[in-house]
């Protein structure tokens, strides 16, 4: 089975700008042998047929195999974290998953999903739809451990209701083929919605994140911050799209994303891009990349640290920035001793 | 080279950005001595401490150093500090996300672990750090911080003396310590270098400032100028520098 051979399925194609620097020959081209609906381990969710209209069209790639979405409704204050790890097992299979994560009203909650596998030659077709009511909050980490010759697809689409909250940390340090997207129209007044993320890279993995924000209602903040390190022949994409719209007065759109390069091999394009219709609003976009600075590199070593030691603690420290953003205190300790050992 | 001599310096030529700064530099500190390195913008001095510590910046082109009988030029930078070489930044350069106390404590291991002594704990660490701060009223908060990260210019100066007392090293090259530091500030740097005078430490700074060297009188001052040494002599050099400025002792001020 080919995903290019889907029976009405639009694929990106390579002259969408949006999907310029991402190259999905040989992921559609691929014939794999299965078809599985990754199912989770919890009794009882509801599931419906995904009707919704996306702004992305990867969604439809896993949606065109499997339409089924499941659901799982937080209506009550949890005090620890849901965990929902996924352990891809099957060679040459196309993996499919759908969730719906709803948050009711004055809820707050938070939700971690880790991705690892143990197969060879597999996709997995991810598609999450976040809602949130009103003057809810979550706080939604993924850590993504898909690692070579496999491929994921992660489509991620966002509703926040008036004065909501949703903190994303999105860790990426499988060294796959994998594509995130990430996708929130704001048609609520007063809501947070914060995309932060490490993209630590190396081999020749290659990591696209396609980030797209609208903002429609009043008063309403943005804030995507994005870090990579890349070593070795590493490839990283960061694209991310935020358009405030006339309606959004007052609103706060920002987008952050700094790079490491760590070899002469690794890569970034990093296209960060403000599309704003009004003046009474606060914005701000920018993009830096570089290697390790040189001189508290130095500053280091001067005290008796060996230069790879030295090397090791400025590369944690800029990626510890990202993880230091995390309110919660358990899921904060949970990414700093995450190892993919434990899950494969 | 002699027995009692920790640090000798011949024929150094140092360039920076292709262009030479030290045009053959000689120098000699024997344990416990105090040299003081004066001169006018631009002789050298900072050039020598940072070639001294093996910084990007400084290419040796001539010349032989010989520290503690080792040919200091094989060594890079963590080695020559954990030989005992520290250099005590004019500026201290931040570092965002590094822990300071976790810093220190990475610091005095590698220098424990080059010496073949085991390494010790947070609480060790920690009971060492209580104790030699104490003796300085050194504020122990500013190891709670990141690494200099927007500390002031006197936070700055007094971690290098945290870490300096910390790491106890055999050569203590202060640049400009004293610069942009209040009278009770300098009082407190004097005290943290006397008290580790033992005999065998010996110190390098460079200063424009005779308050300091009143406070921690050197046995040699010398005068850099063009890259050499031009001029040395005990502490009244300094005295006779201060009251007459540079051209009534010889030395051609090439900013002028």
């Amino acid at each position: 089975m080919q995903i290019n051979n889907i029976q009405g399925l639009i694929l990106p194609k390579k002259s969408d700008e949006e999907f310029l620097k991402v190259n999905f020959d040989s992921l559609f081209a691929h014939d794999f042998s299965n078809i599985e609906v990754y199912e989770f381990d919890i009794m009882g969710l509801e599931t419906i047929i995904d009707e919704e209209n996306y702004e992305s069209i990867l969604f439809d790639i896993t949606r065109s195999v499997d339409n089924k979405q499941k659901i799982i409704t937080i209506n009550k204050n949890i005090a620890e974290p849901i965990f929902l790890i996924h352990k891809l097992k099957e060679n040459e299979t196309f993996y499919t998953n759908s969730l719906k994560i709803k948050v009711a009203k004055d809820i707050k909650a938070s939700v971690v999903e880790v991705f690892v596998n143990s197969c060879t030659n597999s996709f997995y077709g991810v598609n999450r739809k976040i809602e949130l009511e009103e003057n809810s909050s979550l706080e939604y980490v993924k850590i993504q451990d898909i690692n070579a010759s496999n491929s994921m697809i992660f489509s991620l689409c966002v509703e926040q209701k008036d004065s909501s909250n949703l903190e994303i940390s999105n860790f990426e340090y499988g060294n796959g083929f994998i594509i995130n997207s990430f996708e929130n129209i704001i048609n609520a007044q007063n809501t947070n919605y914060e995309l932060n993320a490490l993209v630590k890279l190396f081999g020749d993995s290659t990591t696209s994140n396609l980030v797209k924000t609208i903002h429609n209602e009043k008063s309403s903040i943005s804030n995507i911050n994005y870090k990579h390190s890349l070593k070795d022949s590493s490839k990283a994409v960061f694209k991310a799209k935020s358009i405030v719209n006339e309606t959004a007065l007052y609103s706060k759109a920002f987008q952050h994303c700094n790079t490491i390069l760590l070899s002469d091999d690794a890569t970034i394009f990093a296209q960060p891009h403000l599309e704003i219709y009004i003046d009474e609003l606060e914005a701000s976009h920018g993009t830096t990349t570089g290697t390790l600075n040189k001189e508290q590199l130095l500053y280091l070593q001067s005290r008796g640290i060996s230069k790879e030691e030295s090397y090791e603690m400025l590369l944690s420290a800029f990626e510890n920035k990202i993880v230091d953003n995390i309110k919660d205190e358990l899921i904060k300790e949970f990414i700093k001793t995450y190892k993919r050992d434990k899950y494969v | 080279m002699e027995k009692n001599t920790i640090l000798k310096i011949e024929n150094l030529h140092v360039n920076i950005n292709d262009r030479e700064i030290l045009k053959g530099l000689n120098l000699e500190i024997k344990p416990g001595e105090i040299h003081a390195l004066m001169g006018t913008n631009g002789a050298g001095k900072s050039t020598l401490v940072k070639t001294l510590s093996a910084h990007y910046d400084c290419i040796v082109t001539e010349g032989k150093i010989t520290y503690k009988n080792k040919d200091l030029l094989e060594l890079d930078v963590s080695q020559r500090a954990n030989e005992g070489i520290f250099m005590s930044f004019q500026s201290p350069i931040e570092v965002a996300g590094v822990n300071n106390s976790y810093f220190l404590k990475t610091a005095m291991n590698a220098k424990r672990t080059y010496t073949g002594l085991p390494e010790i704990d947070a609480m060790e660490f920690l009971k060492l750090v209580k104790e030699e701060t104490g003796k300085f009223n050194i504020d122990r908060k500013l190891l709670q911080r990141d690494l200099n990260d927007g500390f002031s210019g006197g936070e700055k100066k007094r971690n290098e003396l945290i870490q300096l007392l910390m790491l106890q090293p055999d050569l203590i090259m202060l640049d400009e310590i004293d610069s942009g530091l209040d009278v009770d500030a300098i009082k407190t740097v004097a005290n943290v270098i006397n008290s580790m005078l033992d005999g065998k430490k010996s110190i390098l700074m460079i200063t424009h400032y005779d308050r300091l060297l009143e406070l921690i009188k050197p046995d040699f001052v010398h005068i850099l100028n063009d890259g050499k040494i031009a001029k040395t002599g005990d502490y009244s050099l300094a005295l006779e520098l201060d009251e007459k400025g540079y051209e009534a002792i010889g030395i051609k001020d090439a900013n002028k």
